[in-house]
């Protein structure tokens, strides 16, 4: 075996040029498919980082109502059942974040502004968004604190400043008036126009005193130990709760829209890395049927000599994977630190693009992720088509008539 | 004497689009060990088919070829393959030699295909790249080496192995005279040195006038066979 692998390496350089112009196109490939799927990686990884564990988290659990009819009467009562099942899988859940929410009107004097209001507890909102991190302007309550914390959008709007009191009417639990005065305690600042232009942040004793709902939430979320647990965690719970009651959402259903969004661009992107592994796979094809066929004669008198078809096709497969091995390395050496230097600097996306990834909630850049799953998977999907394309030689090798090879 | 090849009515049909051609004609012979025997003819007359069905790379339409002992007319190609690995030596018009291995290696090339120990084999390449007067360009690449210089190579190459006998087709068709010359001591050398069974098939007259035996072939049948017990 030793013999044919030198022997196929050493083929390989007969032509040097011709191996490096395919060993080269290999790599481009390599290096722009890697590009691609990193962005996509890295794009996923910013909507999980910056969507999902600080808006929906996980997971949820709702009542089983809510999320197509998000109201009061919909809270569901954080009690021993859904306690219970919590601590019944606690070793895949890192931490819980129990929200209670609901769209209101906020006014001071004159001045109306509709805004949601959302009782939390800020040390474990800290731990899940970084929520204080926002403030510009006062200071975050502790869960023992009756004020409120607003956007700078509403404070904008309704002229409110540290000190005054914001006036808060909407619907409560089970047809009670949720109608309540707060005095503004901090102002947050946030990126995002649709957060910054309506949240008001209230301790959440004081939410659901607001909304008549004590021991009430509107949706528990899940932050898990593990991103790859989200999907069996949300199976065990809903096993465990009764569904007649209770609903345990993940952030795919929570938002399918964007997630729609995120999987059609994907597929193009994909789309666009298998025309380009297409080109690839011909780009080495065509490289393979020039090696072969100006050496039909050789393969002739190998085979005449002595050498059985089949070790004659282990050099031809060798010789193919040789040129794919080279492609992939020296793709994933040049690619890496690229895609590091870009996990590390992400581009800055420009102004008007900016404002649509602002609307998405998302930082206004693209990210490249630098998981090692994309360049395994590169190494695989080029070694897959080099098997294939190499699968050429052999036949022929095979089919050979060796005295008419032999003589010609 | 031992006979080495003998062939009973080895017939050869190929199926043109006009008629069916026989390119070799119920040819009965026999070859003995240590002989050099050149097959001759006019082009067409079937030299190189009755020179592939000896060499087990074709197959006869009817008719045996017996080597050793073993008829391996109906032999199956994988077994053909191991036949010809360890019993027949080749030796072709354009040397053929594998422009990536080095002179040793080449000459090595069959005894590793044939699973002999690295020593064995090292030790026998030098000694048959001696033999051909290539001591000094033990590490030279074919493409580094002159026609005849490869030529003699590939003579090394068949005979390092120790086959039962070797197939020359034409080797010396691309030599000038003097690389011819030394090409052809060497083999009568080794011919006689080593007891190789040597079957030429060739138009050139160098190479007729060393062989003890000459088989004249027309139309693929034998014409004369003839005896040159006098040659050295």
């Amino acid at each position: 075996m030793k013999t044919l692998i030198t022997l196929a390496w050493r083929n390989l350089w007969r032509k040097k040029r011709r191996t490096l112009i395919t060993v080269s196109s290999v790599l481009f490939a390599v290096v722009l498919a890697i590009a691609m799927m990193s962005l996509i990686e890295g794009t996923r990884e910013l909507f999980i980082d910056s969507v999902v564990s600080k808006t929906t988290g996980h997971l949820q659990v709702q009542d089983v109502l809510y999320h197509d009819e998000p109201s009061m009467d919909h809270t569901l009562e954080y009690g021993e059942e859904v306690k219970g099942a919590l601590e019944k899988y606690s070793d895949k859940i890192d931490y819980t974040v129990p929200r209670i929410q609901g769209f209101c009107l906020g006014a001071k004097d004159i001045g109306t502004r509709g805004v949601m209001v959302m009782g939390i507890k800020p040390d474990i909102e800290n731990r899940m968004n970084n929520l204080s991190s926002w403030i510009v302007e006062g200071k975050m309550f502790s869960d023992k604190d009756d004020y409120a914390v607003i956007a700078e959008g509403v404070a904008s709007l309704l002229e409110l400043s540290i000190g005054d009191t914001i006036v808060l009417i909407g619907q409560g639990f089970q047809g009670m008036s949720a109608a309540g005065k707060f005095k503004v305690g901090g102002i947050l600042e946030f990126p995002m126009p649709e957060q910054n232009n309506t949240m008001v942040y209230l301790p959440l004793k004081e939410a659901q005193w607001f909304f008549a709902a004590p021991e009430r939430l509107t949706n528990l979320i899940i932050m898990t130990e593990n991103e790859s647990d989200i999907e069996i965690l949300a199976k065990n719970l809903s096993d465990e709760l009764d569904d007649e009651w209770f609903a345990v959402k993940t952030y795919e259903d929570l938002m399918p829209d964007v997630l729609t969004a995120f999987e059609t661009r994907d597929a193009q992107v994909r789309l666009f890395s298998w025309i380009l592994y297409v080109v690839v796979g011909f780009g080495i094809f065509g490289t393979i049927i020039m090696m072969i066929h100006e050496r039909l004669r050789e393969f002739g008198i190998l085979l005449s000599i002595g050498l059985k078809r089949t070790q004659l096709a282990i050099i031809c497969l060798f010789e193919t994977l040789f040129i794919s091995i080279i492609g992939v390395v020296s793709g994933i050496i040049v690619g890496f630190p690229i895609m590091y230097w870009l996990n590390r600097n992400p581009i800055q996306v420009g102004d008007d693009l900016a404002e649509i990834f602002y609307d998405m909630g998302f930082e206004p850049v693209m990210p490249f992720s630098i998981a090692p799953d994309i360049f395994i998977y590169q190494a695989i999907t080029i070694f897959i088509i080099a098997f294939v394309v190499g699968l050429y030689p052999v036949r022929k090798v095979f089919k050979l008539d060796m005295i008419n090879a032999a003589r010609n | 004497m031992k006979t080495v090849i003998e062939t009973k009515d080895l017939t050869k049909i190929y199926n043109s689009s006009v008629a069916p051609v026989k390119a070799v004609n119920k040819v009965s012979l026999d070859f003995v060990e240590g002989e050099f025997t050149a097959i001759v003819g006019p082009s067409g007359s079937g030299k190189n088919t009755f020179l592939n069905l000896i060499g087990g790379l074709d197959k006869p339409t009817e008719g045996q070829v017996i080597i050793d002992d073993t008829d391996i007319s109906g032999m199956k190609e994988s077994k053909l393959f191991d036949f010809r690995l360890k019993n027949i030596g080749f030796v072709f018009q354009s040397y053929n030699l594998i422009p990536v291995l080095t002179a040793k290696e080449n000459v090595s090339f069959i005894m590793l295909l044939q699973k002999e120990s690295k020593a064995k084999m090292e030790k026998r390449a030098v000694e048959m790249l001696e033999q051909v007067g290539l001591s000094e360009k033990l590490n030279s690449r074919p493409g580094q080496l002159s026609g005849g210089q490869q030529q003699r190579v590939a003579v090394a190459r068949a005979l390092a192995s120790k086959p039962k006998f070797v197939l020359a087709d034409e080797p010396t068709a691309n030599l000038d005279t003097e690389s011819a010359f030394n090409l052809l001591d060497i083999m009568s050398r080794l011919n006689k040195e080593e007891n190789i069974t040597l079957i030429f098939s060739t138009h050139d007259q160098r190479v007729i006038d060393r062989a003890r035996r000459v088989i004249t072939l027309v139309d693929g049948a034998v014409s004369k066979d003839e005896k040159f017990e006098s040659r050295k």
